[in-house]
């Protein structure tokens, strides 16, 4: 689930959620929106600070679970390097964060302040609950949809040429990730594992 | 393999592109709703950025076509279970072909005109059909990332960062097939 501006933002420019091609954000606003709802201008530095946040999100949720034995050894092995490269996507953010001077959010303080958030973001799964491999992995596919769908979100708006790259990059990435997800869940069935052509994420 | 072998299997490779026209067809007429709604956010834009769009958008759609192409000539020497991806992500590609050609005609344009046939060398094997759609997807990526923050409105990029992050789940997945490290960087970038 997005934040409330951002959420305003998706509507303004017709965006409809859920499943669908990425033309779905193409569409036009629709008049009875763009008249009725006029939101504040939302700074390259409040973009960049949704995004960092969804990816602490992201990274606790990796490390969390990687620390507990839920997982199998071959899960485990591979999802190791997909939190270094969250690690590395919250570098590459926090770098451009500094550029622009904006407030830097912060990490979950704990897992149940994790959970609300993956509560506010439609993320079904809790990490207080997980009952094994399945559940974990799971949630962080999920919380991968959620994170691209950001990002999604955030390159209609993204002015920066730079930033803009940056944030396709790494979309491109996470989704890497859902595949490699899907694909541990789903072993050898790529319908599954990649089941769109065009993948905008959760919004 | 025997001469006549390759000489098919050229034949068929150079074949490949008169194959799509019905396959891109079938992928546009999946995309009528796609269509529709690109088309007030495209019209919008100034006539000038139109042009550059459909410039960029257009050689996104030759990469696109060849990359069909070689997922047509391809899927019939790769083992079944990469026989069974490839026709998926095939679909995919098809479904990238559509996005892109309805996008360029919202712009005004009218899409390049469809090469007979594709230079794809001469795969005899699995490994070598792998070794090409590997190529072609990093080359798209590659293209897509540089077009990307050429694009105007928004929602057009969004669109083509919708497209670069499946050919990028399928350039992960072809590299388990090739035994490789799925993703070997946090950024995908094309430059492996």
């Amino acid at each position: 689930m997005l934040g409330a501006a951002t959420r305003r933002e998706l509507l303004v420019t017709g965006a409809r959620a859920g499943a669908g091609g990425a033309a779905a954000a193409l569409l036009g606003a629709g008049p009875a929106y763009a008249a009725s709802t006029t939101p504040a201008p939302v700074s390259e530095a409040a973009r960049l600070e949704r995004l960092l946040s969804v990816e602490l999100l992201m990274l606790f949720c990796y490390t969390n679970v990687l620390g507990t034995s839920l997982l199998t050894p071959h899960a485990e092995t591979v999802l190791t390097p997909l939190r270094a490269h969250e690690e590395a996507h919250i570098r590459a953010l926090r770098t451009r964060m500094a550029v622009l001077g904006g407030r830097e959010p912060e990490p979950p303080a704990s897992v149940v302040a994790a959970d609300r958030d993956l509560a506010r973001r439609g993320v079904k799964g809790r990490l207080g609950q997980l009952q094994g491999s399945h559940d974990a992995l799971h949630l962080l596919l999920a919380l991968e949809r959620v994170v691209v769908g950001v990002y999604f979100v955030a390159l209609i708006k993204l002015p920066d040429p730079q930033l803009i790259t940056l944030s396709a990059e790494i979309m491109a990435a996470d989704a890497q990730h859902q595949a490699i997800i899907g694909e541990l869940l789903y072993s050898g069935n790529a319908q599954n594992a990649v089941p769109s052509g065009l993948v905008q994420g959760v919004q | 393999m025997s001469e006549d072998d390759g000489a098919s299997r050229r034949a068929l490779l150079s074949g490949a592109g008169a194959t799509l026209a019905g396959a891109a067809a079938l992928g546009l007429a999946g995309c009528g709703s796609k269509a529709k709604t690109g088309r007030e956010s495209v019209k919008n834009v100034a006539r000038p950025i139109q042009r550059l769009d459909v410039q960029i958008l257009s050689h996104l759609l030759d990469l696109e076509r060849r990359t069909v192409a070689a997922y047509i000539a391809g899927i019939p020497l790769l083992s079944r279970p990469d026989a069974k991806t490839a026709k998926q992500f095939l679909d995919e590609e098809l479904e990238h072909t559509g996005e892109l050609l309805s996008l360029i005609k919202t712009a005004g344009g009218k899409g390049s005109v469809r090469t007979a046939s594709y230079e794809l060398g001469n795969p005899v094997n699995g490994a070598e059909v792998l070794a090409l759609l590997h190529g072609l997807e990093r080359a798209q990526i590659v293209a897509y990332l540089k077009a990307i923050p050429r694009l105007q409105p928004g929602s057009v990029r969004a669109a083509a960062a919708s497209i670069l992050a499946n050919d990028a789940q399928h350039i992960a997945i072809i590299r388990m097939a090739q035994g490789m490290t799925a993703i070997p960087s946090a950024f995908v970038t094309g430059s492996e």
